[in-house]
């Protein structure tokens, strides 16, 4: 898979502390991918470098085949976390104002402009001035701005923040839709719930390094630890398990039927020994291999690395 | 560079449409008419005279037939001022304890030589400094006369030459021959100065505030990520400077075309005083024709002939040229400053460095006027940060070219460091929050 971006071994300091330290990760072209990491990690910093606005002490960065240079500039779109339009500025000046720095020329500003206020149903607002919109609706003024020239590489920093639930949707969607027309977006965020919802590959930094990376599918086999939830009718398991298994929990399933619900842990290659010594046992209704969710691999990784 | 554009577009536009600048430009004129007209129209309407009693109990003399009094009749009413006489202090009191006049001044009959002693008794209301002075003024004055008059016997003829002898005092530059003008050079010298001032401020502040807006709306984030972020700042630096140009332009066509008025009104106001020729040890020198019987020049003739006697493309090619490096180099360091501002930190910190040279140059420009071509006038025309200010100031008077070389040379020298000085705080400063931010922090970016 080809990449859209390559950060090859950055390093940038501020006064005599290094926010990002010898970080190298690779972006593929066409996904949805996390940058990821606690607060003060360097993230924002790793993004101001994508869009240079700062660029790296040491390090480079590579846009497809090339060094990233100026001419790079109108490919990428950037939704800071932080997020400010001209308040005293009517809503169209301000969009096609950035529009027009991004390189798009008047009239096909505006044609597109129209699209997205038509799509977001703000129609009406195109005359008003920023500071009379609500919040939810400046949030989506500046979606517009970051998406409005067609960027090939999207850089969202905590998207979601400052949306109820209904536009936050509205803005998964968004971005799932720019990634079907074959962009590529990075997104950074705490909410591990999205990652694991549209993400599909990683980068955790922690400390100005880069502790963890690939893709989500595989980072989570990677952490999984050989549990399974099982669902079983009978809860006499016990005493039919091979040696080895470890019941982790076990309990009555809350909905009543009286179904037993046992979490194992069953070293690998016993799958098949475990399933059929307990089907001579009693019936099973479901058994499932349970893999850890990111909010605890992220957790997880960031504590060790602490520990460290 | 495209893109510089349509930030000073942007820059401009935003500015100009805003109500304020519309109000200002057009008001500017307007109001600095209403100003100078007010006053003079207030004072005349609604002033009231002074009035004062006067009781001269000196001892009247009688010479060739006159009953001379000293003080009697003698006081001169004019528009603050309204005297009337008694002879009776305690009935002059009287009307004063009665509100019918506001002072009453008893010049008493002291038999011994002078001093004369006299009392300024006031009621309610008591007298301004300028009506106490010119009582004092008048008094001695008519003492004076009187003492002439009586005691040396001297003629009205006599008194009049002694009060006011009839001198003409010319200044003349001997290369030209013109008259020197020293008082309504020192004027416009600081005017200019003041202007300078006034602009760069007003401008320069603009510039900061509009940076430290971007700053803290965040915007700034979106914009470094498409432009760089020197554009930003120059673009703002720009754009301000053309909507400044505009509204001066505009002031000055407004200004222009209230003056067309004035003087439409007025024809006489410009007009050129007459020469005459004087021999003077055999040297013919060309002096104003002085109309003996009119005691004060004609003000607006003088300012009119001074006009035309100052090089005055010399001082608007070097007002302009000031105007803009000035601007320039202070509008720079605004910019600097506008990209530290924060709502958490103490912002005066900041902008006092930028902000001391120029009031420093302002206090400086009394002593510059009195000696335009001192030592520290003439450091001080040449030091960058004050230059712009105290150069105009001199300017007037005559500047030698080294001087005036060194000056703009070194300003421009200056305005290179000070751009690229704030094109460094401001790339790194627009993107800091909070963070104690402090000109120690700021030193810190410099020695990486």
């Amino acid at each position: 898979m080809k990449n859209i971006l390559q950060i090859d071994n950055v390093t940038k300091s501020y006064a005599k502390k290094k926010a990002i330290d010898g970080v190298s990760f690779c972006v593929p072209e066409g996904e949805v991918f996390g940058l990821l990491g606690p607060n003060g990690a360097g993230k924002t910093t790793l993004i101001r470098m994508i869009n240079q606005i700062t660029m790296p002490d040491e390090g480079m960065i590579y846009f497809g085949e090339d060094k990233l240079s100026e001419k790079h500039i109108p490919l990428v779109g950037y939704l800071p976390e932080e997020r400010g339009l001209y308040k005293k500025m009517k809503v169209s000046e301000v969009v096609l104002y950035l529009a027009e720095l991004k390189g798009l020329k008047g009239l096909e500003a505006k044609r597109r402009m129209d699209f997205w206020f038509e799509k977001f149903e703000i129609k009406d607002w195109w005359n008003k001035k920023v500071e009379e919109l609500s919040k939810g609706m400046q949030q989506k003024v500046q979606f517009i701005t970051t998406v409005i020239h067609k960027p090939k590489l999207l850089i969202f920093d905590e998207p979601f923040s400052g949306f109820d639930p209904l536009n936050a949707n509205l803005l998964k969607q968004e971005i799932l839709n720019l990634k079907r027309e074959g962009a590529t977006v990075i997104f950074s965020t705490h909410n591990m719930e999205s990652v694991e919802e549209i993400c599909d590959a990683i980068v955790l930094i922690n400390s100005a390094k880069n502790i963890l990376q690939g893709r989500v599918s595989d980072i989570k086999q990677n952490f999984k630890k050989g549990e399974y939830e099982l669902i079983t009718v009978s809860s006499q398991i016990e005493k039919v398990l091979p040696s080895g298994v470890e019941i982790i929990s076990k309990k009555e399933d809350e909905n009543g039927i009286g179904n037993c619900i046992s979490v194992l842990k069953i070293p690998e290659g016993m799958n098949a020994d475990v399933l059929s010594s307990i089907l001579k046992q009693t019936d099973i209704i479901s058994y499932r291999e349970i893999l850890p969710s990111m909010n605890e691999i992220f957790i997880q990784t960031v504590k060790s690395g602490k520990q460290q | 560079m495209n893109k510089l554009w349509i930030i000073v577009k942007r820059e401009y536009l935003s500015k100009v449409k805003k109500k304020s600048f519309f109000v200002l430009t057009l008001l500017g004129p307007i109001l600095m008419t209403l100003l100078i007209v007010l006053p003079v129209v207030l004072q005349e309407s609604t002033k009231e005279r002074y009035h004062v009693i006067v009781v001269d109990e000196i001892e009247k003399t009688v010479i060739e037939g006159d009953t001379i009094s000293f003080f009697k009749g003698k006081f001169k009413s004019n528009e603050n001022l309204l005297f009337e006489y008694s002879d009776d202090i305690t009935e002059a009191q009287a009307l004063l304890e009665g509100g019918l006049c506001d002072a009453v001044l008893e010049i008493a009959n002291t038999n011994d030589k002078p001093p004369i002693k006299s009392f300024l008794f006031y009621g309610e209301n008591e007298p301004g400094m300028d009506a106490k002075s010119d009582i004092k003024e008048q008094t001695k004055e008519i003492y004076k006369n009187s003492v002439l008059r009586v005691d040396y016997n001297m003629t009205k003829e006599d008194i009049k030459i002694i009060n006011d002898p009839q001198i003409d005092f010319y200044t003349k530059d001997i290369r030209t021959g013109q008259d020197s003008k020293a008082e309504i050079k020192t004027v416009l010298g600081a005017v200019l100065g003041f202007v300078i001032y006034f602009f760069i401020f007003l401008f320069g502040g603009q510039v900061m505030r509009s940076v430290g807006e971007e700053k803290t709306s965040r915007i700034v984030e979106v914009l470094t990520s498409s432009v760089k972020s020197v554009y930003l700042l120059f673009g703002k630096i720009i754009a301000v400077a053309l909507v400044g140009l505009t509204q001066i332009v505009l002031w000055i066509v407004l200004t222009l075309l209230l003056i067309g008025g004035v003087s439409l009104a007025e024809p006489d106001i410009f007009s050129a005083p007459e020469k005459q020729e004087i021999q003077v040890s055999q040297r013919v020198i060309s002096v104003d024709s002085l109309d003996l019987t009119q005691e004060k020049d004609n003000f607006a003739q003088e300012i009119g002939e001074t006009i035309r006697s100052i090089n005055f493309p010399l001082i608007i090619a070097m007002f302009v040229v000031y105007f803009i490096l000035g601007y320039f180099l202070y509008a720079s360091l605004f910019g600097a400053v506008g990209a530290l501002l924060d709502n958490d930190t103490d912002n005066s910190q900041f902008t006092l460095p930028v902000t001391v040279p120029m009031i420093f140059a302002m206090i400086c420009v009394p002593m510059v006027m009195n000696t335009p071509t001192g030592s520290v006038a003439v450091w001080l025309s040449m030091i960058p940060l004050t230059s712009p200010v105290i150069m105009l100031v001199r300017i007037p008077f005559g500047v030698p070219v080294w001087q005036l070389v060194v000056s703009i040379l070194s300003l421009l020298l200056f305005i290179a460091g000070a751009i690229w000085l704030a094109a460094k705080i401001y790339r790194t400063g627009i993107l800091m929050y909070g963070k104690n931010l402090s000109w120690k922090e700021v030193i810190k970016w410099f020695k990486k």
